[in-house]
């Protein structure tokens, strides 16, 4: 028989009476919350405040709200709404044009000189000067953060401030007509050089209290890759315009079936990256939901590394890329796998930016044609079928990879040219293989720094590229270095529709399969999405409105 | 005495778990390999101190560790104490709606099926209690949000609060980032209903993986607690067998249960990432699978440590609440 003190029976006793009392009022309250009950409008799902604010769900997260250490969409989304940029886009064009400032050109063929607006500020009060702008970008490349985007400054040398308006940039190639375009990139945002350390990276926490904001909205509250709130910042007078909507905020997610739901429950009023194209799909048929797309920037392709890819000589090499671009069903790859989301790219270059062709469509077709292809790999002499190591990565370009290769293979091998062995690699693995000659033929995708066709050739086909797959032309290297040093925007637009069609006709070492739109979910209730799904890719919250 | 072990658990926790993410590489290779020159990387290496003998950045982490440093994630620059201090406390309220539901659903039903033996209800349960910690959290999560959150509409999808009540908790002061009590600091019974709303799913989802062992525990000890010599002799004295059951069988019953909540601890953590990241719950399993998926090792290493210490401590405290209710139990 079990013997108790008086004490510990006690105990027992109070124990037992105190979980019960934490049980019941637990389900009392879990069945109160349960049933709704209540439940307040300003507490409910409609995911605002009251008033126009509006709530914008994504899944890009925020690396760091320091420009110098960051260089991806989620950082870029938050620091085109809060920091100044010198050239920025007006909302639905892909017009450069001075923002913070007054005017740039080039003064000399390596000196491109901006004017600041007269009193410029931030929201701390204190001045933008011409020094800030230097400070911004020096300490961009002082740093040199991996995250960060100092390689986009390669071709600056130096800054030079003659007066607090005037900056000069000294680049070192000449006549560099991409270099007003990087001003608008993750390198352009323009910082408060009395909130910023020269030589480190600021805690995001320490931006915010900062306020070194002069962008259209400043960052009223901040809990990182949370839930961030924005509100309109009056001192802006630049080209975004003023908001529409004094204060938005933005809803992080890890998950797109969480975002999707959100959405579709109107508990968030705009959806902006990644929906999955079925989610997307699902969406579109949801009463009082809209989805908007834009032009696409984001290309995925095929990579061949020139060495490791089938084919005993570089004719032999040649002929199998002729052979694929002739095989693949790209239509097949957009309707079936990503139900429209993603459409055909028949180029380097994605269709929506200046100078882009068709080439691969006019010299391979725009249906396969296995004929075509037989008879590419025949007149080489290369016996069928050809034994291809297709490699692919399924956790960076989304979740659709997978299944876009397996159709890519299967759109191979139905040919009966090829026998398609298909890999996978997780990312870090991948990054690191690819660039050591491990896989013949990869799958890679593309999203551009800015929205220039130059964006999408010289990091590519340019020597010492990044794709590191042993490609390099003299001939496609001169046309490069003219296209990117002609001031004539009719020549330069030639020379890159050249440079496009000698590279699908006779090098192919990318092949283009498709690109991607922009796509953003919204309410009804919510106006000016379509305006800032421009040819940028910036999502701007100024033209959103809430009805 | 007992207590003093926790340091020497505490230490060897640390350890493995140091070693251990030593053994697959160092923090910038895993998390910047591929992304920079092996020149570039060897650089940041040497920066971060990653090339010293191995010995050296121990020696270094375990005094950081002692000063509260875990040291900066590598992927978004964040201070790891944070993290804890902030992602911890989300994890902590989800532990304790979790905790309610297991001893809300898990022990009166064990109760209940104990004192109908092999009989419909009985068998019912059982049943219920295997589906329940056999079914993966994640899966049940899913099917919660499908039929309640999507298809009937009364619970939120996600989150721990909606956007509004979140960002008005943002500037309760003192902030406790236990958003059910910052809600009550703030004041307004909307905002608490809300949280409340946003908890029920995670709860449940998490819950219900802990209310099956507790089910199943409370069932079998009530059993054999209902066959016990001293069960019998209260019988013989004349009283009733509800009283019986409840006064003296089911109290008895109950002392193992203690102990199991704190092995159950280490299950609700370790569920706890897989819920957190079904219900965008922001708490510490939910940073851990972000910075896993990004290969940030610095961060994982301080939150993996970190719950590795609390799994310590809370064994300690359950063994001292169990001898302090059962005197039997000396350590």
């Amino acid at each position: 028989m079990q013997r108790y003190s008086a004490a510990s029976r006690t105990a027992v006793r109070k124990h037992g009476k105190k979980t019960a009392a934490v049980a019941a009022l637990s389900v009392l309250a879990l069945t109160a919350a349960a049933c709704g009950s209540g439940r307040t409008d300003e507490a409910g799902g409609s995911g605002d405040g009251g008033g126009e604010t509006i709530t914008v769900g994504t899944t890009d997260q925020v690396t760091s709200l320091d420009p110098a250490g960051s260089y991806d969409n989620g950082s870029f989304m938050v620091m085109n709404q809060t920091y100044p940029f010198l050239m920025n886009f007006a909302p639905g064009s892909s017009e450069l044009e001075p923002d913070a400032a007054e005017s740039c050109d080039f003064a000399e063929p390596t000196v491109y000189t901006c004017t600041l607006k007269d009193d410029l500020t931030f929201a701390n009060g204190n001045p933008l000067t011409s020094e800030s702008v230097k400070y911004s970008f020096d300490r961009i490349v002082a740093i040199n953060d991996p995250n960060g985007p100092a390689s986009l400054l390669t071709n600056l040398d130096s800054i030079a401030t003659p007066d607090e308006k005037t900056v000069e940039f000294t680049l070192k190639a000449a006549n560099d007509q991409t270099f007003p375009q990087i001003l608008a990139t993750p390198a352009g945002p323009i910082v408060d050089q009395t909130v910023f350390p020269a030589d480190s990276i600021l805690d995001d926490d320490a931006i915010v209290a900062g306020t070194p904001f002069a962008g259209p909205y400043s960052i009223a509250s901040y809990a990182k890759n949370s839930l961030v709130s924005f509100t309109a910042n009056g001192g802006y007078n630049g080209i975004l315009g003023t908001p529409k909507t004094s204060s938005v905020n933005v809803k992080y997610y890890t998950s797109s079936d969480n975002l999707k739901l959100d959405v579709q429950n109107k508990a968030i009023d705009v959806a902006w990256r990644s929906l999955t194209p079925t989610d997307v799909e699902s969406l579109g048929s949801v009463d009082g939901l809209t989805v908007h797309e834009g032009p696409g920037g984001e290309s995925r392709y095929l990579v061949f590394n020139m060495n490791t890819m089938p084919g005993d000589t570089p004719e032999q090499k040649l002929a199998v890329r002729k052979a694929i671009a002739s095989s693949v069903d790209r239509q097949a790859l957009s309707d079936g796998v990503y139900k429209g989301t993603y459409t055909p790219l028949y180029s380097v270059v994605p269709t929506g930016l200046a100078g882009a062709n068709t080439a691969f469509g006019d010299v391979y077709g725009t249906t396969p044609n296995r004929d075509e292809a037989a008879g590419f790999l025949s007149a080489a002499g290369i016996a069928t079928p050809v034994q291809l190591n297709l490699q692919y990565n399924p956790d960076h370009y989304g979740s659709s990879s997978s299944e876009e290769y397996a159709a890519i293979k299967s759109q191979l091998d139905a040919t009966g040219l090829f026998e398609v062995n298909l890999q996978s690699t997780e990312w870090s693995t991948y990054t690191k293989e690819r660039v050591a000659d491990a896989y013949p033929v990869y799958q890679l995708g593309w999203f551009p720094d800015y929205p220039d066709a130059d964006n999408y050739l010289t990091p590519f086909f340019a020597p010492d590229n990044f794709l590191q797959s042993h490609f390099e032309s003299p001939e496609i290297t001169s046309l490069l270095d003219l296209e990117r040093t002609t001031a004539d925007e009719n020549a330069r637009m030639q020379i890159i529709g050249q440079i496009q069609t000698e590279l699908a006709t006779n090098y192919l070492p990318t092949l283009p399969l498709l690109e991607g739109k922009q796509i953003a979910v919204a309410t009804d209730e919510i106006s000016g999405v379509d305006e800032t799904l421009d040819a940028s890719f910036k999502f701007r919250f100024v033209t959103l409105a809430k009805s | 005495m007992r207590f003093l072990l926790i340091i020497p658990t505490a230490w060897i926790l640390v350890t493995v778990v140091f070693f251990l993410m030593r053994v697959i590489g160092d923090p910038i290779t895993a998390a910047l390999g591929g992304r920079l020159p092996a020149e570039q990387i060897a650089q940041r290496k040497a920066e971060a101190g990653y090339d010293r003998p191995i010995l050296t950045q121990y020696w270094e982490y375990l005094t950081g560790l002692l000063r509260g440093d875990f040291g900066r994630s590598a992927t978004d620059n964040r201070a790891i104490s944070d993290v804890l201090l902030v992602n911890g406390a989300a994890t902590l309220e989800l532990a304790f709606w979790a905790l309610l539901v297991a001893f809300a659903v898990g022990i009166p039903l064990g109760f209940f099926a104990a004192t109908h033996r092999d009989r419909f209800g009985d068998a019912s349960l059982r049943i219920f209690a295997i589906l329940a910690y056999a079914a993966p959290v994640f899966f049940v999560g899913m099917l919660l949000k499908l039929l309640f959150a999507v298809k009937l509409g009364w619970l939120p999808v996600a989150g721990r609060a909606s956007t509004n009540v979140e960002l008005a908790l943002q500037n309760v002061s003192p902030k406790t980032n236990i958003l059910i009590v910052d809600s009550f600091l703030y004041g307004d019974s909307g905002y608490t209903i809300d949280v409340l709303e946003h908890a029920v799913l995670p709860a449940l989802a998490l819950g219900l993986l802990t209310a099956g062992v507790f089910l199943r525990l409370v069932r079998v000890n009530l059993i054999q607690t209902l066959q016990a010599p001293f069960v019998d002799a209260a019988r013989a004295r004349g009283l009733s067998e509800g009283t019986v059951t409840r006064r003296h069988a089911f109290r008895n019953a109950m002392i193992p249960i203690v102990t199991v909540i704190g092995l159950q601890i280490a299950v609700l953590l370790g569920g706890a990432v897989l819920t957190e990241t079904t219900f965008e719950w922001q708490g510490l399993g939910y940073e851990l699978a972000r910075y896993l998926q990004a290969r940030d090792f610095v961060a994982v290493q301080g939150i993996v440590t970190f719950l590795a210490v609390v799994v310590a401590v809370v064994s300690f405290v359950t063994d001292a609440i169990v001898a302090l209710i059962d005197p039997r139990v000396r350590f």
